[in-house]
C-alpha cells in the first residue's frame, strides 16, 4: 500500500479497506517491460471486491509474465478529504503507486450513478479528466461492463471502451500495449492501433452530428475506423479462463464468497432488462469444471459460502444435481450454498428449500408487475398461478418472510396495476395464513423500485414518469399497503431519474458531469450522498433539461446516442417486441421455444449452448 | 476424541488495522483452508468453536493475542501450531500452542492485565518520568469515556497498574505500561494517551503479553513463566 496514507489511517472509518496484504493479493515487480494495468472501481472496498469481472481479469493479468494488475478503489469520503488536505494522490493498493503511473487505467461502469466517482478518481489521482487533454505521459484510460452500451456520456473521459466480455481481448489489447510501448509509439498512434481490435471503441475518432438540437449521428473522423462497434462474445464459457484463487479481503465486504459463475447471459426476454440484451447468447458451464472450480476456490480462500452466480441461476440446465452435489460435498465442513436470483417458480422452492434446510430466513421473487396484463406487457412470464404456488409452497415448506420486488412507472401501468401490487401483497398474507407451517406470523416486504429506460432495451424508446408521478405512484402504493404483517420500501425517485438521464445520455451530459463533480456530487448510489439540488444547478448551469433526456418518448426509427454500440441485438427486434409490448402478447425464451430472431446469434458467432439436460423439474 | 488447544500468536503491523471481528473471520478462513479437524458448533450455521480474550484495539499491534481451539481430533499441539502457520495470512503468527485442561476457566473471565508497548514519537523520557511522577502525587485522574449507552466519568488511575520501562530511543520514546484489562477493569488506548500527554494518530502500539493477575502475581493463560511485579 501507499505508506503515505499510514499515518492517515487512525483517523478514519474502516482503515482495512485501505491496507493491502490480503490472502492471496499479487505483489509483481514493476520491471519496465511489463505493461501496468490498474483495475479501478467506481466505488468504495467493501463495494468494488465483490465484483466477479475484477476477479476474472486480475487473474488473467497477472497471469501474465509481461503484464500486472493492480487494485484501486474510491476512498471514502473521510479519507478524500485527508488525501486532498495533504497533497496526497490516488494509488492502488498492491504497490501503493500513483494511478497516474500505469500504463492502463481499466474502469468497469456497472451502473450510471457511479459515473461522478470515476471523475472524482481521475482528479484525485492527477489525471486529467478528457481524453483529449491527456499527454504523453498519462497512463491510457478505458472502461468496460455493462454501461458500456451507452458510454456516451462518458465518451470524452476514456481514450478508448470494450464491449462486452473481456477475457479474450484483455490479451489482445497487453500485446498490443506492449508492443507499442517497445516502439515508443504516441498516444495518438496507439489509439489508431487500438481502435482496429474488435469490440474497441476509440470515442475520440467519432464526431456527433446534432440538427436543431436533435442527435443525427456519429460520424467517423477518419477512413477505416468502423461505423458500429460489436461487443466481444466467446461462444464456450468452459474454453475462458477461471481464477483459481481469490483476493481474501480481512474487512466485511459485499459478496464476500466462493464465487463460480455457472452461465452467462439470459433469454428469458424480460422487456425492461438490459443484461437480458446485452449478454446473450446463454452458454452454461460444465457441471464438471463447476465443481473443480469450486474445490479450487474453497481450497485457496477458505470461504465458508459458494454461491453459484449469473442472471438466474434456477436456469442452469443441471441445477438440481449440482446443487446436491456441492452441499454433500461441503456440509460437512460448515461450508454453504447460496443460489442468487431465483426465478419465481415452484422449482425455486425446491431448490431453496435444499439450500436453506433448516434456516429458514426469507425468501426473494421478482413479480415485478402487479397485474398479469402487464407482467405480459414486460414478458415476465409469471401467472398468478405460479405466484400462487410458489408462495404456498414457500409457507408450506416453513418461511414466515416473503420479500417482493415490483417496479412502478412500466410501459401502460394503469391505477389498476398498482392496485394489483397492493392485492398482491395481501393475498400472500392470505395464502401465508392458510398454508404456513411455521409458527411465526406471515411477512410481506413489498420493495418498489422506479423503472429506468435502458438503451438496448425494446423499452429504449419509453419516457421515464416525471419525478411527480413516481412519487404520487409511491405514496398511493404506500397508503394501500399499510396493513399489519406488510412492510413496504421504494427506491429514492431521484436516483431513478438520474439514472435514467445517464443510461440514455449522450455527449452533451459531459460537462454536466464534470460540473457535478466540480459541486462536490460523487457517491449518488448512497442515498445520504445524493445531492440532488446540486445536480439540477449543473444542468442549468450548462443549459440542458435533465428531462429531456429521461422523460422523452424517442421516435423508434431515429437514431440513438448509443446505435453506434452494438451488443449483437437487432433494432427491429426490439421494435417488434416493443409492438409486442404494447399489445401486452409475450414471447417465449429461445432456449426452450422457438427463435425470437433477436439477431445474436447470425450476427455474431454464438448459440445457445445447454449442458446436458438432466430431467428439469 | 476431541480436544481444547490454547496458542498464542502475534498480530504484526500487516495487519495492523485489522479490527477483531475480521481478525475472527480470517482466523477461521485459515482453519477451513488448513484442513484442521475444527469441532463445529451445533445449530442451523454450524461454526468452529474458538474463543478469544479481550479484543485488541484497531491499530495496535501484538505478540500475545490468545485464543481457544476445539478440536474434533485431538492433536499434538506441535504439528497444530506447523500446519495452521502455514495457512494464516501473512502478519499473523502462531507462537506457542497447548492442550488445555478440561475445565480451564475462558480467556475471558480469567484475563485481566496487559503489559503494553508504547512508542512514541517526539517525546522524551524524561518528559514522561516527569508526568508520571506527578500523577503518582494525584488522587485520581477522571476522565469522560464514550459507550454505547451514553459517556460516564472514569478514573484511570486505578487502572494503571504501573510503569515498567520508560526509555530514549531513537526519534522519542518507548514506555512499557502494565495496566488493567477485560470486564473488571479497563485501560483504553486514548485514556493511555490522556494520561501520559500523547497523540495516539503518531503512536504505536503493541501488546507484549496478557496476564491473569492476582496481587502483585502475573501469570499468562499459557506457559508456566509467571512472575511477581509491584512498582516500586
Amino acid at each position: 500500500m501507499d505508506k503515505r496514507l499510514l499515518p492517515l489511517l487512525p483517523l478514519v472509518t474502516k482503515p482495512a479497506r485501505y491496507t493491502n496484504h490480503e490472502l492471496n493479493a499479487q505483489h509483481k515487480e514493476w520491471s519496465p517491460d511489463r505493461v501496468k494495468m490498474a483495475l479501478a472501481f467506481p466505488d468504495i472496498y467493501d463495494v468494488g471486491m465483490g465484483h466477479l469481472g475484477f476477479k476474472i481479469l486480475y487473474a488473467i493479468v497477472n497471469g501474465r509474465s509481461d503484464a500486472l494488475a493492480e487494485r484501486v478503489y474510491a476512498p471514502w469520503v473521510d479519507m478524500q478529504q485527508l488525501m486532498e488536505e495533504r497533497a496526497i494522490p490516488l494509488s492502488s493498493l498492491e504497490s501503493g503507486s500513483d494511478l497516474a503511473s500505469f500504463d492502463l487505467v481499466g474502469f468497469t461502469l456497472q451502473h450510471e450513478l457511479s459515473y461522478t466517482n470515476i471523475l472524482k478518481m481521475l482528479d484525485l489521482a492527477g489525471i486529467p479528466r478528457r481524453s483529449s487533454q491527456r499527454g504523453e505521459s498519462d497512463p491510457l484510460v478505458l472502461a468496460g461492463g455493462p454501461c458500456a452500451f451507452n458510454v456516451e456520456p462518458l465518451a470524452d473521459f476514456f481514450d478508448f471502451v470494450v464491449l462486452g466480455e473481456g477475457e479474450e481481448v484483455i490479451h489482445e489489447i497487453l500485446d498490443m500495449v506492449k508492443t507499442l510501448k517497445q516502439q515508443r509509439a504516441g498516444r495518438q498512434e496507439m489509439l489508431r492501433e487500438l481502435a482496429k481490435l474488435k469490440g474497441v471503441y476509440v470515442p475520440s475518432f467519432y464526431r456527433p452530428v446534432y440538427e436543431d438540437g436533435k442527435f443525427q449521428g456519429l460520424e467517423p473522423l477518419y477512413p477505416g475506423i468502423p461505423a458500429q462497434i460489436e461487443k466481444r462474445v466467446a461462444p464456450d464459457l468452459g474454453a475462458l479462463p477461471f481464477p483459481e484463487d481469490f483476493v481474501v479481503p480481512y474487512a466485511e465486504v459485499v459478496h464476500d464468497r466462493v464465487m463460480v459463475e455457472i452461465l452467462r447471459g439470459c433469454t428469458r426476454g424480460c422487456r425492461f432488462c438490459q443484461a437480458g440484451m446485452i449478454y446473450r447468447p446463454v452458454r452454461e458451464r460444465d457441471p464438471e469444471q463447476i465443481k473443480a472450480q469450486v474445490e479450487k476456490l474453497v481450497q485457496s480462500t477458505g470461504y465458508d459460502e459458494i454461491s453459484l452466480s449469473s442472471l438466474s441461476s434456477g436456469d442452469y440446465s443441471q441445477i438440481r444435481s449440482l446443487v446436491a452435489d456441492l452441499i454433500e460435498a461441503y456440509q460437512g465442513c460448515g461450508v454453504t450454498v447460496a443460489l442468487p436470483s431465483l426465478r419465481l417458480d415452484s422449482f425455486a422452492v425446491e431448490l431453496a428449500q435444499e439450500i436453506q434446510k433448516a434456516r429458514k430466513t426469507g425468501l426473494t421473487f421478482a413479480p415485478e408487475a402487479g397485474t398479469q396484463r402487464l407482467r405480459d406487457v414486460i414478458n415476465k412470464n409469471v401467472t398468478d398461478q405460479d405466484l400462487k404456488e410458489v408462495v404456498q409452497g414457500a409457507f408450506q415448506a416453513g418461511w414466515h418472510r416473503i420479500k417482493l420486488y415490483f417496479m412502478i412507472g412500466l410501459p401502460t401501468e394503469t391505477e389498476a396495476d398498482l392496485d394489483g401490487i397492493a392485492d398482491l401483497a395481501r393475498s400472500v398474507l392470505e395464502w401465508g395464513r392458510e398454508s404456513r407451517t411455521s409458527r411465526k406470523r406471515p411477512e410481506v416486504t413489498v420493495s418498489v423500485a422506479s423503472f429506468v429506460p435502458k438503451p438496448h432495451t425494446p423499452f429504449q424508446w419509453m419516457g421515464q414518469d416525471p419525478l411527480e408521478v413516481l412519487t404520487a405512484k409511491q405514496e398511493y402504493l404506500q397508503k394501500r399497503l399499510r396493513r399489519p404483517g406488510v412492510q413496504f420500501s421504494f427506491h429514492q425517485v431521484e436516483q431513478s431519474f438520474l439514472e435514467a438521464v445517464f443510461a440514455r445520455g449522450d455527449r452533451r451530459l459531459a460537462a454536466v458531469l464534470e460540473r457535478a463533480v466540480d459541486l462536490g456530487c460523487q457517491f449518488d448510489s448512497w442515498g445520504e450522498q445524493l445531492h440532488f439540488d446540486r445536480w439540477l444547478q449543473a444542468f442549468q448551469e450548462v443549459g440542458l433539461d435533465p428531462r429531456d433526456y429521461a422523460q422523452r418518448w424517442l421516435d423508434p426509427e431515429a437514431p440513438l446516442p448509443w446505435s453506434h454500440l452494438s451488443p449483437g441485438v437487432d433494432d427491429e427486434f426490439l421494435r417488434r417486441e416493443w409492438q409486442l409490448a404494447q399489445e401486452a402478447v409475450p414471447t417465449p425464451d429461445c432456449r426452450w421455444d422457438r427463435c425470437s430472431r433477436c439477431g445474436v446469434c447470425f450476427k455474431l458467432p454464438v448459440v445457445n449452448r445447454l449442458v446436458e439436460v438432466a430431467g428439469r423439474g | 476424541m476431541g480436544s481444547t488447544i490454547r496458542f498464542q500468536f502475534s498480530k504484526g503491523p500487516e495487519v495492523r488495522f485489522v479490527s477483531h471481528l475480521d481478525l475472527a473471520r480470517a482466523m477461521e478462513r485459515a482453519l477451513r483452508r488448513a484442513g484442521l479437524p475444527v469441532a463445529l458448533s451445533e445449530g442451523f450455521s454450524p461454526r468452529p468453536q474458538i474463543s478469544y480474550g479481550f479484543a485488541l484495539p484497531v491499530g495496535a499491534l501484538s505478540e500475545a493475542e490468545y485464543a481457544d481451539l476445539r478440536l474434533s481430533e485431538d492433536m499434538d499441539p506441535a504439528d497444530f501450531i506447523e500446519v495452521y502457520n502455514n495457512h494464516i495470512p501473512p502478519g499473523f503468527k502462531v507462537l506457542q500452542a497447548e492442550r488445555l485442561a478440561e475445565g480451564t476457566p475462558s480467556l475471558m473471565s480469567e484475563i485481566n492485565a496487559a503489559l503494553w508497548k508504547l512508542e512514541l514519537p517526539g517525546m522524551s523520557s524524561e518528559s514522561l518520568q516527569q508526568r508520571w511522577q506527578k500523577l503518582q502525587g494525584e488522587d485520581k485522574f477522571v476522565v469522560e469515556r464514550q459507550t454505547k449507552k451514553g459517556s460516564r466519568q472514569v478514573d484511570l488511575l486505578p487502572l494503571v497498574h504501573g510503569l515498567v520501562r520508560i526509555e530514549d530511543v531513537s526519534g522519542g520514546a518507548e514506555v512499557e505500561l502494565m495496566a488493567a484489562v477485560g470486564r473488571e477493569g479497563n485501560l483504553r488506548v486514548e485514556e493511555m494517551a490522556l494520561l501520559l500527554g500523547f497523540n495516539q494518530a503518531e503512536a504505536v502500539v503493541t501488546r507484549l503479553g496478557q496476564f491473569k493477575k492476582a496481587g502483585s502475581c502475573y501469570q499468562p493463560p499459557l506457559g508456566n513463566r509467571g512472575f511477581t511485579w509491584t512498582e516500586r
